[in-house]
């Protein structure tokens, strides 16, 4: 296999030819923050948080799906790639539910941890939420989609390791949505027992019913700042 | 190369041709002859704006509301349509004849404002042309 | 400055429905050259020599996109013949599709040729019905013997700006929701089926076959330093005289807007569509070329009584509705801008809505997925640079 060299916020690294800016950095301790990547899927670029700046790039690359080549110039955390990052969040932020505290997820939330971890507060911008229902109907589900943020895990999940193809996204635009055959409720048989999407979905959008009593999950998460 | 998913979009256009709307029986079918997920094809049928997963009128109307167009008034062609049959952008004639929308740029701006009534176009319209080409429609 | 045809030498001289006015016209000996006299290599190294650039708006050499095709390896390669114009104010794929589908599908052929592909297609705009005289250009090539090798399939899109973008297009042939993909792979390695692919817009492509009989030195004389040849432009708004008009790379947009289209009053022009560039009248001696402005030739003009805020609110509100969706700056940030533009509309601007715009704007631009997204802040960058007070006259006091 082919050694090549990059060089990642001023120290250079080895990496061999295939793998990503994403892998290089994560196999040297740089942390880039990701949303709908994740290592057991295959990647789609759809969250825009893990972007870098490569020199000579017009734009910024989505480090999880770009591939490294000779020489490449890579910052992970200039004041360009933190400064777009804080607004994706803002603006995911912006559309999501403002139910954090009552969240079941609330203290696991990726969302929520990278939102913190970067210090972002409230955005300084309004945009219609997205309102659907609570889908309870089904004893090993549930779905809230206003918390979704469209990074297609469970989509991805779903399909390639549950193998189940259950989800699909429809519509369009601000109106994607992740949907159930013709857009209905969850309530499954295939998903019985699955629960490889509720393991995959960042944020409170999907999860398994609480049971009577049940702890909320995760430690307490604490904002600095 | 799945040669069910190449077949689809060209399968879905058919049918809405044919029907004039994709019927969940007429998406349920597909799924089954090109064992595809029910969601995919929603998620196909609902992306693009000339596939409808809800009926329409045999005579669907679309009024495009692009710059070019907007330049040139569309919105009084607009008004005089909604007075002609009754109906506001996005809703269907109970008789089941027109079906009403507002489009984005169809490529006529050298002669806007225009429309699309089903596959044809009318151009360089004027509030008076509107009713004759209404009336033409079956 | 005059017209200067090399794209729509043919049209309204032609008859699009019969192939021997066609070949009356020169028509097929480009091709015939190509095949009988010259190598795949020489045919690339023909097209990156004369400096022809992409006419979709992002203006890629052709012959170097042709070549990385060529090298590349593939058991199938393809051409794909872009004519899904959805840029808002274009119209000049139509004019030429409507003309002139033989010199469209010569050029196919021989790019079939250049790159090894056997086959090729042309993905055509739903609200264009021009499929029959397409179908049937492409028989009456195919009778001739022109189409023994390399034939062509119509692909007729279904109401989706986006698929304008080559990734989407290629989801769309594929039969799935045309989103757009992320590149690097690109096309001429990995497209349509992860095989190479190379997509050209329909313009690009009506330049091949008179570059290929004329050779690369006669192109090249044409244009300026980085733009040869010429441009087709498509104008609209306030003129007198809308229509399609072809000019030598480099002519002034004056000579386009007021000499040929009649422009009157003129307050602004937006060149390239919903995402075009503004330019403002004390501009508008700017050269039309890569180096300055160009886009894919959509020209809107707007005179004194149009309002700049309206115009971008517009251009947004048609971006937000024909945004895919897939990455999340493109599909936030768009319906995040028009919310905030229509406020400004009804004259309810804050005073940190400013920052906010050009926040986002940047955002968008750097991070998002396609040309769509990095695209769609233009208008609003623009405005804000040369008709700035538009916007601080509405925004609410107390």
């Amino acid at each position: 296999m082919d050694e090549i060299i990059v060089t990642i916020n001023g120290s250079q690294l080895r990496g061999s030819e295939g793998m990503t800016i994403l892998e290089v950095a994560q196999e040297n301790g740089i942390d880039i923050p990701t949303l709908c990547y994740k290592t057991e899927l295959k990647p789609i670029g759809a969250c825009r948080i893990c972007v870098v700046e490569v020199e000579g790039s017009r734009t910024l690359v989505g480090s999880c799906h770009t591939p490294i080549a000779q020489g490449m110039v890579i910052h992970t955390h200039s004041p360009k790639v933190l400064e777009t990052r804080k607004t994706i969040v803002e603006l995911l932020l912006a559309s999501h539910p403002d139910s954090c505290i009552i969240c079941d997820k609330g203290n696991m939330c990726e969302l929520r941890k990278i939102a913190a971890d970067m210090e972002v507060a409230l955005p300084p911008f309004k945009v219609r939420k997205r309102y659907y229902p609570i889908e309870d109907t089904s004893p090993y589900i549930v779905r809230d989609l206003s918390k979704c943020i469209l990074c297609r895990r469970c989509v991805r999940s779903c399909s390639e390791i549950a193998e189940k193809n259950v989800f699909a996204v429809a519509y369009r635009g601000f109106k994607s949505k992740v949907v159930v055959d013709f857009d209905e409720p969850i309530d499954k048989e295939v998903c019985r027992d699955c629960d490889v999407c509720t393991r995959f979905c960042p944020t409170g959008a999907l999860s398994k019913p609480r049971e009577v009593g049940e702890e909320k999950k995760g430690e307490a998460l604490f904002i600095s700042g | 190369m799945n040669n069910g998913q190449e077949e689809l979009l060209l399968l879905l256009q058919k049918a809405q041709n044919e029907f004039g709307y994709l019927s969940e029986e007429s998406v349920a079918e597909l799924a089954k002859s090109l064992a595809l997920p029910i969601s995919d094809i929603y998620g196909v049928a609902t992306f693009y704006s000339f596939l409808s997963t809800k009926p329409l009128g045999r005579n669907v109307i679309r009024i495009c509301k692009s710059m070019p167009c907007y330049l040139k008034n569309c919105q009084i062609i607009i008004d005089t349509v909604e007075k002609e049959i009754g109906i506001k952008p996005g809703e269907t004639t109970p008789d089941g004849k027109f079906s009403f929308q507002l489009t984005n740029c169809i490529g006529a701006c050298d002669k806007a404002p225009a429309m699309m009534i089903n596959s044809d176009v009318y151009d360089d319209l004027t509030p008076g042309k509107i009713s004759e080409i209404l009336k033409a429609c079956k | 400055m005059p017209q200067k045809l090399i794209v729509l030498r043919n049209c309204g001289v032609i008859n699009p429905k019969d192939i021997t006015t066609y070949l009356d016209r020169d028509g097929f000996k480009a091709f015939k050259k190509a095949i009988d006299e010259l190598t795949c290599e020489q045919v690339t190294e023909e097209i990156k020599a004369s400096g022809l650039r992409g006419r979709g708006g992002a203006g890629f050499p052709c012959g170097l996109k042709w070549d990385l095709a060529r090298k590349a390896q593939g058991d199938e390669k393809y051409v794909i013949c872009n004519a899904d114009e959805g840029e808002v104010g274009t119209f000049k794929d139509r004019y030429i599709l409507e003309r002139d589908p033989f010199t469209l599908i010569e050029a196919m052929a021989i790019a079939g040729y250049a790159i090894g592909a056997k086959k090729g297609y042309i993905y055509l705009r739903a609200e264009y019905h021009h499929l029959d005289l397409l179908t049937d250009a492409i028989k009456q090539t195919r009778e001739k013997g022109f189409l023994e090798h390399f034939d062509i399939n119509i692909r007729e899109g279904a109401g989706s700006y986006v698929c304008g973008e080559e990734t989407a297009l290629m989801d769309s042939i594929e039969g799935k929701r045309g989103e757009a993909r992320y590149k690097p792979p690109f096309p001429p390695s990995r497209g349509l089926w992860e095989k190479p692919t190379i997509i050209n817009n329909v313009e690009t492509l009506m330049n091949i076959p008179q570059i290929i009989l004329n050779g690369a030195h006669w192109f090249n004389q044409i244009g300026t330093d980085q733009s040869k040849g010429t441009k087709v432009f498509s104008v609209s708004g306030d003129v007198k005289k809308p229509g399609v008009y072809e000019l030598e790379l480099g002519s002034r947009l004056k000579e386009l807007v007021e000499d040929l289209a009649l422009a009157e009053k003129v307050k602004m022009v937006q060149v390239g569509g919903a995402t075009g560039k503004i330019i403002p009248y004390e501009m508008i001696d700017t050269p039309l070329a890569f180096e300055s402005i160009l886009g894919a030739g959509a020209v809107t003009v707007f005179d004194e009584t149009r309002d700049i805020v309206d115009v971008v609110y517009r251009s947004m509100e048609f971006l937000a509705e024909e945004s895919c969706g897939k990455c999340a700056p493109c599909r936030e940030g768009t319906e995040v801008i028009v919310e905030i533009l229509e406020r400004f509309c009804r004259g309810e601007g804050l005073e940190e809505d400013i920052e906010v715009l050009q926040r986002l704007a940047s955002a968008m631009m750097l991070s998002s997925l396609c040309g769509l997204g990095q695209a769609a802040p233009i208008p609003v960058i623009d405005s804000l640079q040369y008709f700035r007070s538009a916007y601080e006259n509405r925004i609410q006091k107390n």
